[in-house]
């Protein structure tokens, strides 16, 4: 079952600093192409939040020799599928095609590194702004709780905080953008220094290599890239805040700061996670939604990202049911946890269902793709299944309680959504 | 070597792609399985699907199905259901059970290495499900909260009303969630008939993906199936769904920050002759991201993060529906933008468009086959819509030799410009108006 985590890959660098790797695997004839631009929502600046990920928009909407609306055209006519996403760390994009297209691929991509600000027009801009906002109305503002993640993150990170604010952005910021903020967000990061490349599928190790030093060998680095320079966060004391929303049922976040991706902590964390709300037999599923019966749902989760991470942990009410009662109750739980420790029974369990997942997610050429190119770019080292899977066996029972009382004895942030009026 | 930054570059060859083979046999009890051996990972997928849902479900027990499906995991055999779950999370499988319109499914995802506990696992919630009080008591007051809860999402406010416009009095009417006044009246024994009745061995397929061999297959599911014995299934008597009335329906969700529109109507069913000519016009029209009405609403007018149309299909019949959710002050202008789209796609077909989207279709098809559970889906469409085993094998050449005419007559045939039912859901003050000065004051108005 190892032998298939242990994928073999070519890694190299261009001369302008892109960091390439190759993955072959020619079980089907196709072909992903995978890049993360080192950017994301924490390298923006206050009043002009959102930038990066308007900026994945503007990605697709043309470059010197690629006309509007051609970069999907091209790859959906080739019979392929593409996108992108914004974190609050890195910009992905990436294509899966018939493996014939590879050459197309990297034409498109490296036409947008290297020759995006040609084709920047105001016209495309405001297109954009338009179809960003209406993204926000439709998947937070017209969205059951979905402004309750910003509020969350608001309340637990200082203003000036790369975390501070949302991917997609305040909407006055998103309204404002113009031409200059969106210039220079490009010079800074999209970049080949900046960058890194998986291709993955079925290719020819000599001729990739030859179509990407073509394709982007010549895209110049225009300026350094800018550093994000802050102090590990530090809440000072416990909050608790309060969102009015048109919802029927309230619901309760908890959040506590907490280690890094990939940090000695991580995951340790969510294995606690797990443990906590990750099956039927978990401690807060059992107690809550079986035992006791005064939840509709729970979930625990460790969101770590390049800075640090935050612990969550989500529950809604039964109707009727006070938030106090499950916050009262989830609390208990935690110092039952606390107390009683792990059982091996809990442990097998929770390290089972993350090593099949791993397995699982070998199915999907871009996933797997994208997870090489995750740890190429947190580890560098793209061949780092096995290496992770050890991360999740090596934890033991006493961990577990160690990082509960470590991160969890802290100050938290308290959010109540709460309905806007009774029905 | 050198390029040419100013050409696309052209395509290298032709892909080479075999389609999986696909093998049935069937129980000594009768039970169906359809087999595709995959290698490529150490993974099996089984998936059981019976075609009864919620088209099945009694009137005044609208949900039935879906609670069934939500109880069914809920113990089996010498398990409760705390026990069966700590079973399954211990293996590293992954268990899901769902039902729709037209189906109920179990599937179990396992490494191979866990192949028998997980099949015996999948056959104890098939064979001997435990159906205990307890479990059906707190399972409805899940679902009773989550209808209540579905009231807060303006989608499916939008889809689930505008199921009511087309299906009317027929068995499909209803969102397979179900009504709360219908849930609340569900006894354990509905359950306990419901799949009595329903999933029976005659109306059930086990289909089955993964690294395995047929002989060891064969051996392993009769020693897990051979006990189980049903009686048939109760058949269900369906009449035609009459086709819908043009009007303009109206939603008020208080505040809502965008409009939600549903614009559609009733179509043929998947088994009807023109499928391919309707599957490229649709591809043409709103069914994929290049497509006319996104291009128009999206990239052009930016009122939308997307907008798109699809033919929805069930097992006797079928719709068509454009979906999107619009900037509130655009709602008029986005309604007038997509009528005349379908109105336009009656007119004019271009060349372009046509082979762009058999292009588009054609060549994607191999990555429908990726994993193993879009195999393990692909074989299961097989089962709901009667079609034969050559369907993936002829649907490349099926899909080339469609001509341009007959797309357009396929625009003509099925968008049916004296049948279009328009749903907004919005904020009153601001989508009235503009529907009023569409439709000319009659506006159909529903509750949620």
């Amino acid at each position: 079952m190892i032998n298939v985590l242990n994928i073999e890959y070519e890694k190299f660098k261009l001369n302008n600093n892109l960091d390439v790797v190759l993955y072959q695997d020619k079980s089907l004839p196709i072909v992903a192409v995978n890049i993360w631009y080192k950017v994301g929502s924490a390298n923006e600046q206050k009043g002009k939040t959102g930038l990066a990920h308007l900026f994945e928009h503007m990605m697709f909407q043309g470059s010197e020799h690629v006309p509007k609306e051609m970069h999907f055209r091209y790859i959906q006519e080739a019979g392929g599928t593409l996108n992108g996403s914004t974190s609050i760390d890195r910009t992905n994009f990436y294509e899966s095609v018939p493996s014939t297209n590879l050459e197309m691929v990297l034409w498109l991509e490296s036409d947008r590194m290297g020759y995006f600000l040609p084709a920047l027009s105001q016209e495309k801009l405001d297109n954009q702004i338009g179809v960003v906002s209406n993204e926000r109305r439709q998947n937070y503002e017209n969205q059951p709780y979905g402004l309750a993640w910003e509020k969350l993150f608001s309340t637990l990170y200082p203003e000036n905080y790369p975390y501070h604010w949302p991917t997609i952005g305040w909407m006055k910021d998103i309204e404002n953008y113009n031409l200059e903020d969106v210039k220079k967000f490009f010079n800074a990061f999209y970049s080949p220094q900046n960058a890194s490349l998986v291709i993955g599928g079925n290719f020819e190790f000599a001729e990739a290599k030859d179509l990407v030093e073509s394709y982007f060998g010549n895209i110049i680095n225009k300026t350094e890239i800018p550093k994000l320079n802050v102090k590990p966060p530090k809440l000072t004391e416990s909050n608790k805040v309060i969102l009015k929303d048109d919802v029927q049922l309230p619901r309760l976040y908890l959040a506590w700061i907490s280690d890094k991706a990939y940090g000695n902590d991580d995951a340790k964390l969510d294995i606690l996670a797990d443990i906590l709300t990750g099956s039927k037999n978990s401690r807060l599923y059992k107690k809550l939604l079986i035992d006791k019966q005064i939840a509709q749902d729970v979930s625990a989760f460790q969101y770590s990202g390049n800075l640090n991470g935050a612990f969550i942990i989500v529950a809604t009410p039964k109707p009727g049911v006070k938030l106090d009662v499950l916050k009262k109750e989830i609390f208990n739980q935690i110092n039952f946890l606390l107390k009683s420790g792990i059982t091996k029974g809990e442990l097998r369990r929770s390290v089972n269902s993350y090593k099949s997942s791993f397995i699982y997610s070998l199915q999907n050429l871009d996933n797997l793709a994208n997870q090489i190119n995750n740890y190429n770019c947190f580890l560098n080292e793209p061949n780092s299944f096995i290496y992770d899977i050890g991360r999740y066996e090596k934890v033991t029972g006493k961990d577990v309680i160690s990082v509960t009382e470590k991160y969890l004895n802290n100050n938290f942030v308290e959010l109540n959504v709460m309905p806007n009026k009774k029905n | 070597m050198t390029i040419d930054r100013a050409t696309k570059p052209k395509e290298k060859g032709k892909i080479k792609f075999h389609l999986p083979t696909i093998k049935r046999f069937t129980l000594s009890n009768g039970l169906k399985i359809i087999f595709v051996e995959k290698n490529n990972l150490p993974i099996i997928q089984f998936s059981f699907i019976s075609q009864a849902g919620s088209k099945n479900d009694p009137t005044g027990k609208k949900g039935l199905a879906y609670l069934t499906s939500l109880l069914i995991d809920e113990g089996a055999g010498k398990f409760d259901a705390l026990q069966l779950d700590d079973e399954i999370e211990s293996l590293g499988s992954i268990l899901k059970c769902s039902a729709d319109q037209d189906s109920f499914s179990i599937s179990i995802l396992s490494l191979k290495e866990n192949l028998k506990k997980s099949l015996n696992i999948l056959s104890l919630i098939i064979t001997q499900p435990r159906f205990e009080e307890p479990d059906f008591i707190r399972e409805k007051q899940k679902l009773l909260t989550k209808i209540l809860q579905l009231r807060d999402n303006p989608e499916y406010i939008a889809s689930s009303a505008f199921r009511k416009i087309l299906y009317k009095d027929s068995p499909y009417f209803s969102s397979t969630i179900g009504y709360y006044k219908d849930v609340e009246n569900i006894k354990p024994e509905d359950v306990k008939e419901f799949y009595k009745q329903n999933i029976t061995i005659d109306n059930s397929t086990l289909v089955v993906v993964g690294k395995i061999k047929i002989d060891e297959l064969k051996n392993l599911v009769e020693k897990n199936f051979n006990n189980w014995e049903t009686k048939e299934h109760k058949k269900l008597q369906l009449n035609n769904i009459t086709p819908t009335k043009a009007n303009y329906y109206f939603v008020h969700k208080d505040g809502a920050a965008q409009s939600q529109l549903r614009i559609g109507m009733i179509s043929k069913s998947r088994n009807s002759k023109d499928f391919y000519a309707r599957t490229i016009m649709n591809s043409i029209l709103g069914g994929q991201f290049s497509s006319r009405i996104n291009l128009n609403l999206r990239e052009d007018k930016g009122f939308t993060y997307g907008a798109s149309s699809s033919y929805q299909y069930n097992k006797h019949s079928g719709s068509f529906i454009v979906s999107t959710g619009v900037q509130s002050v655009h709602t008029g202008e986005s309604i007038s933008e997509i009528l005349k789209e379908l109105k336009e796609i009656r007119k004019n077909i271009t060349h372009d468009e046509v082979n762009f989207s058999k292009s588009y279709l054609i060549k994607r098809y191999p990555a429908l086959f990726e994993t193993y559970s879009q195999v393990a889906s692909n074989l299961m469409l097989l089962i709901i819509h009667d079609l034969p085993d050559n369907y993936f094998d002829t649907y490349i050449e099926n899909l080339e030799k469609v001509n341009s005419n007959e797309i357009l007559k396929a625009a003509k045939e099925n968008i049916l410009l004296d049948q279009i039912a328009i749903l907004a859901v919005g904020d009153r003050k601001i989508v009235l108006p503009q529907l009023e000065k569409l439709s000319d004051g009659k506006i159909i108005e529903l509750e949620i």
